[in-house]
């Protein structure tokens, strides 16, 4: 099936130009109505950009849901050089959105950042992008070089005497960069470990200055909400939740990719009629909606909404969208083991809950996935998890904990069988409720 | 200052003021086949991004940094307001020019950077993608990540090791190739991503692997230098990386 797939019921507001290379040349942005929203806005004044986009009631896209609007109203012109930062270290597994959005629009992504930096009166946008991601920042530096020839970043921006600088900065294989602080730390040419907050960034951030810090797709939603208002974005999604979201979909699905929708999409619509349903005729087992850091839905609990509140009464959360779906053959816990795996070897090692903590439950959880762990250590995992949950600087402990207590509540038989019968059950139990 | 006496009891790994094992030689604890690559041990352990304990080389310091460098490192300076910002561009340029970072090198970026060696070897030790130990001219990264791993990722991973005939970490005895695990590419909707060099390869299954491994030996055959890394790199393929790592000609910061 020919990449990007477009399903019809799709609303494309992001991700219109995906699989259109024309769109990233400044040229064919320009023809798709480009760097009108950045013009309209270098003749705004500041608050009023903010008041837009307020207006509009975007939220953060890069897990937290924080209003960007507000996020933005915290900078006052009091004469401090501030940073506009671009967090496109994605590295959720299970996150790809990022990524596309970087390798097919790279002039969305910088015409949403300079209208954030005009808003919060940066000089310099600084895109850090992981170091893996070579392919989009290839695209994105040749974006930028194409901005700076044609007046539109620098020091002239658009002949209205501003100067914004827009850097790539590429990381270099760190996926607890992606949380904030620690991506400023990454920044200055530290270990990218997090820093206690307070202070927070608006008030001491990167190079010990006001810094704001967006998601690629927060900040590519921006241009859009500039041109059309901010009403006009509302009129999307729910009334809490507005907006379009990239939901990217892996697993086994028949259609994997990214498929844009208001907030507040049906889960089960999205997996059984967008995707296409389960890979080879097989059962729905779990679904992550979040990627990985986020507890884990049974079967029978995708009957939600995708919006921020509604994902979160169900008792687990949106995160970035990344929805990862397991169908019935799937050994949990050797899932749940290769995720807890993951945090283990991305703590960044300052906090012991963490760092203790991840490489333990990476033990346990390999045990019983061999058939060696008892049932006292099903209580253990879950005391570990506790220890590890509100106790530490950033919430990449949380995110090793969520999954490993979820798939425990969810899916004790299979933990069970592991540990009783030394086997994984998972296939035999698919075959029987499938014969 | 009070008379050292023998710590009795309470600490039995006390091995006395002199050691009761200084009489041994390295060789005669580690024995004589060791060395000194750290045993490989669950996900992504050792390997490349492992220091050998450092038993015999001090590496001969090597040039960094001249002629074009040189230009595309002050390059670098300018975008940020302090020398230190330029750390992880300056480490990457180095990687760039021997494909793998020694602690030499580290030194030679610290004194650019009017950083203590000590810090730039504990900033480079950090992240994953600096090799400290030199890879093979290909290097093979596979995501066995949850969303690659649902659809046969570790069977990937395996079908590499298989077909080059190494150990994660290893470089292949004809020196094309080093395989190693890799957490998630960012790729998930097109498992298994699979990242050789600078180049993704996406919806990568087991069967395909011998094929993608003979395409690499056939361009490492012709003037394909293989890795973006490392001295012989044909302009055409330097452009896009200086580029790529942000040095490209866009302006400077006040």
């Amino acid at each position: 099936m020919a990449y990007p797939y477009r399903h019809p019921k799709e609303t494309r507001i992001l991700s219109e130009a995906f699989g259109d290379p024309s769109a990233r040349t400044l040229e064919g942005w320009k023809k798709r109505g480009g760097y009108k929203a950045l013009e309209a806005a270098l003749n705004m004044t500041p608050e009023e950009v903010v008041g837009v986009i307020k207006e509009s009631g975007l939220r953060g896209r890069g897990g937290a849901g924080f209003p960007t609007g507000v996020k933005w109203s915290f900078f006052k012109d009091d004469g401090k050089p501030h940073y506009f930062l671009i967090n496109a270290d994605e590295s959720e597994p299970g996150a790809f959105k990022d990524r596309e959005l970087m390798r097919w629009t790279p002039h969305q992504v910088i015409e949403g950042a300079m209208i954030g930096a005009h808003a919060i009166r940066a000089q310099h946008v600084y895109i850090y992008i992981r170091g893996e991601f070579f392919e989009p920042a290839q695209i994105l530096a040749r974006a930028i070089e194409e901005c700076y020839a044609a007046g539109i970043a620098g020091k002239n921006v658009m002949g209205t005497g501003r100067t914004i600088d827009v850097t790539l900065h590429l990381g270099a294989g760190a996926y607890i960069c992606g949380e904030e602080t620690a991506l400023m730390n990454s920044l200055e040419g530290r270990r990218g470990q997090p820093r206690i907050k307070p202070p927070y960034p608006a008030v001491s951030g990167a190079f010990g200055q006001p810094t704001n810090i967006n998601n690629v797709e927060t900040v590519c939603a921006v241009p859009h909400i500039v041109n059309n208002g901010g009403a006009w974005y509302k009129t999307f999604g729910t009334e809490k939740s507005p907006g379009t979201k990239l939901f990217n979909v892996s697993g086994h699905v028949v259609r994997r990719g990214n498929f844009e929708f208001p907030l507040g999409f049906s889960l089960k619509e999205l997996i059984y009629d967008v995707c296409g349903g389960i890979r080879d005729g097989r059962k729905l087992k779990a679904v992550i909606p979040g990627g990985s850091s986020v507890p884990i839905l049974s079967a029978d609990e995708i009957d939600i909404a995708l919006d921020y509140e509604s994902v979160a009464a169900a008792g687990t959360m949106l995160g970035t969208a990344s929805i990862i779906v397991m169908d019935d053959a799937t050994c949990m816990v050797k899932q749940v083991r290769r995720m807890v795996d993951f945090y283990a070897h991305e703590s960044c090692g300052q906090c012991t809950p963490c760092r203790e903590g991840t490489a333990w439950l990476a033990k346990i959880l390999r045990r019983i996935e061999t058939g060696q762990g008892s049932e006292a250590d099903l209580d253990a995992l879950l005391d570990i998890g506790k220890n590890m949950t509100g106790t530490t600087i950033c919430v990449l402990s949380d995110s090793a904990a969520a999954p490993t207590a979820s798939s425990i509540k969810k899916f004790r038989d299979e933990y069970l069988s592991h540990i009783r019968d030394g086997v994984c059950n998972a296939r035999a139990v698919a075959a029987g409720a499938n014969a | 200052m009070a008379e050292k006496t023998p710590i009795q009891g309470g600490n039995p790994g006390w091995a006395g003021e002199l050691g009761e094992f200084a009489h041994l030689k390295e060789e005669d604890v580690r024995g004589s086949a060791y060395v000194g690559q750290r045993p490989v041990e669950g996900i992504a352990a050792g390997g490349i991004n492992a220091y050998p304990y450092q038993l015999e080389e001090r590496h001969p310091e090597r040039p960094l940094f001249e002629g074009p460098y040189r230009e595309r490192l002050n390059k670098i300076l300018e975008r940020y307001p302090d020398k230190q910002g330029a750390l992880l561009p300056a480490l990457n340029l180095a990687q760039e020019i021997h494909g793998y970072l020694t602690p030499e090198d580290m030194a030679v970026v610290a004194r650019e950077l009017e950083l203590s060696p000590a810090y730039v070897r504990g900033v480079a030790t950090f992240y994953t993608m600096y090799n400290r130990r030199p890879v093979g001219r290909y290097f093979i990264q596979v995501c066995t990540n949850v969303a690659c791993n649902l659809c046969g990722g570790d069977e990937v991973f395996d079908a590499f090791c298989d077909a080059t005939g190494t150990e994660p970490g290893q470089i292949s005895s004809d020196g094309l190739f080093t395989v190693m695990e890799a957490e998630c590419l960012g790729a998930c909707g097109f498992p298994t991503a699979v990242q050789i060099n600078d180049r993704y390869y996406e919806n990568v299954n087991a069967e395909e692997v011998p094929t993608i491994l003979e395409s690499l030996r056939e361009r490492a055959q012709g003037t394909d230098v293989g890795s973006v890394v490392g001295p012989s790199v044909p302009d055409a393929i330097r452009k896009t990386v200086e580029i790529a790592s942000g040095n490209g000609a866009h302006g400077g910061h006040d």
